[in-house]
């Protein structure tokens, strides 16, 4: 089998072994989305870089002790998700507000003004980027990560029918935000 | 269906759209979007915004560049981590050595070499009780410290496939050595002295062989 098709659980057997090849092939495979994954949750750039490399350090130290139960990505951006919770509770940055998640995206424009001046898709992009957190990251782990329901929720760390919850209240805001800039698109 | 009930629905379907669409979706949950799809006009336009979202979020992550050295960097905080390499699990002890043996220079490798030939001479040809290439050892020790033997020092550049290859058709073992400076203790299964001396002046004259010392001889040798 070639590196470059060795399946992410083969190569963490490796890592388990002491092989640091291994470990440096999936940090090519996986680090760019991790990177982007915590970026996005801490809206620090130079977090994310010192996170992800956390991350994958983690990686090297629990690889003996990795059951596969998930898939390594999961794995890795559930390690990802405590490291940046973590730091963010450190820095007591109140990050999750439930109040502000209830809310319809604010913007320093309103969407009207916004989106005459950019198309469908950058409005699309804008919205997605403005959602309140706890709704942003559901989208971004099922639209860019691939991850299912259940692999949310292990991510995460909570219930499928919070997921489900979220991605509904997600995309529920999402829908509204388009209407409100002249973008029907019939539901909600 | 009440109206009621069928935003219900429309609810349910639109928040599993972004899972068939990354392809998780599984088992009923499949089947209902899959139905829904057949079956309703509104859905594939409904599938068509979550396909534009899907594009929108994927824009939004892929527009953060990761740092270009963050590989390099990452290697070098995993060595401090990390320290010396772990040893690879699973291979032999003979790989292991041979790994060892490949890496030194030929002089000293030959040495090395020298070592694991003897092991591997020992192993088969003097295994107490076992049979050798042409003849049973039974109390190997104190045959093999009875056994006529010479001194050998074999050449430097010497191939360990020659040396094994000579020893066995003649039924040379090597029984000791090699010391600091390369000499081997090599058993010769001589009955007498003549058959010995034929021996000895075998040895000296392979291009492998760079010095031998006569060491005991057969009983009635002189």
């Amino acid at each position: 089998m070639t590196a470059a098709t060795e399946t992410d659980r083969a190569l963490v057997d490796r890592v388990a072994k002491g092989d640091r090849a291994a470990v440096r092939l999936l940090f090519m495979r996986h680090h760019a989305r991790v990177y982007r994954f915590v970026a996005r949750q801490t809206g620090s750039e130079m977090m994310a870089d010192d996170i992800a490399n956390e991350v994958f350090l983690e990686l090297w130290r629990q690889a003996p002790g990795f059951e596969g139960r998930s898939e390594v990505s999961t794995w890795l951006l559930g390690i990802a998700r405590f490291k940046a919770l973590s730091l963010l509770r450190k820095k007591k940055e109140d990050w999750i507000d439930d109040e502000a998640a209830a809310a319809v995206p604010d913007s320093a424009d309103t969407p009207e003004v916004v989106t005459m001046k950019e198309d469908k898709a950058a409005a699309l992009r804008r919205f997605v980027n403005a959602l309140p957190e706890e709704h942003r990251v559901v989208i971004d782990l099922a639209y860019y990560h691939g991850q299912s329901v259940s692999e949310i929720g292990e991510v995460l760390d909570i219930p499928v029918a919070t997921v489900k919850t979220r991605m509904f209240y997600a995309r529920k805001k999402l829908g509204e935000a388009l209407k409100a800039a002249g973008y029907d698109r019939g539901w909600p | 269906m009440s109206a009621a009930e069928k935003m219900s629905r429309r609810d349910e379907m639109e928040t599993l759209l972004p899972f068939y669409l990354n392809g998780s979706l599984e088992g009923s949950d499949l089947e209902a979007v899959e139905e829904w799809l057949a079956s309703d006009p509104a859905a594939l336009a409904a599938l068509g915004e979550a396909e534009a979202e899907f594009s929108g979020a994927t824009a939004a992550n892929e527009a953060i560049r990761p740092p270009a050295d963050a590989l390099s960097r990452f290697a070098k905080a995993l060595d401090a981590e990390a320290g010396p390499a772990r040893k690879p699990a699973g291979s032999s002890w003979l790989a292991q050595a041979w790994g060892r043996f490949m890496a030194v220079p030929v002089g000293v490798a030959w040495a090395a070499a020298a070592v694991l030939l003897a092991l591997v001479m020992v192993q088969s040809f003097v295994e107490p009780g076992g049979k050798g290439n042409d003849f049973e050892i039974a109390g190997a020790q104190d045959d093999l410290a009875k056994m006529p033997f010479a001194l050998v020092k074999f050449k430097p550049d010497a191939k360990m496939s020659d040396i094994s290859a000579f020893l066995g058709s003649n039924g040379l073992k090597i029984i000791g050595g090699p010391t600091a400076d390369g000499v081997f203790r090599l058993g010769i299964p001589a009955a007498n002295a003549a058959d010995y001396t034929k021996q000895i002046g075998l040895i000296a004259a392979q291009p492998f062989t760079e010095t031998v010392i006569e060491g005991r001889k057969p009983a009635d040798g002189g």
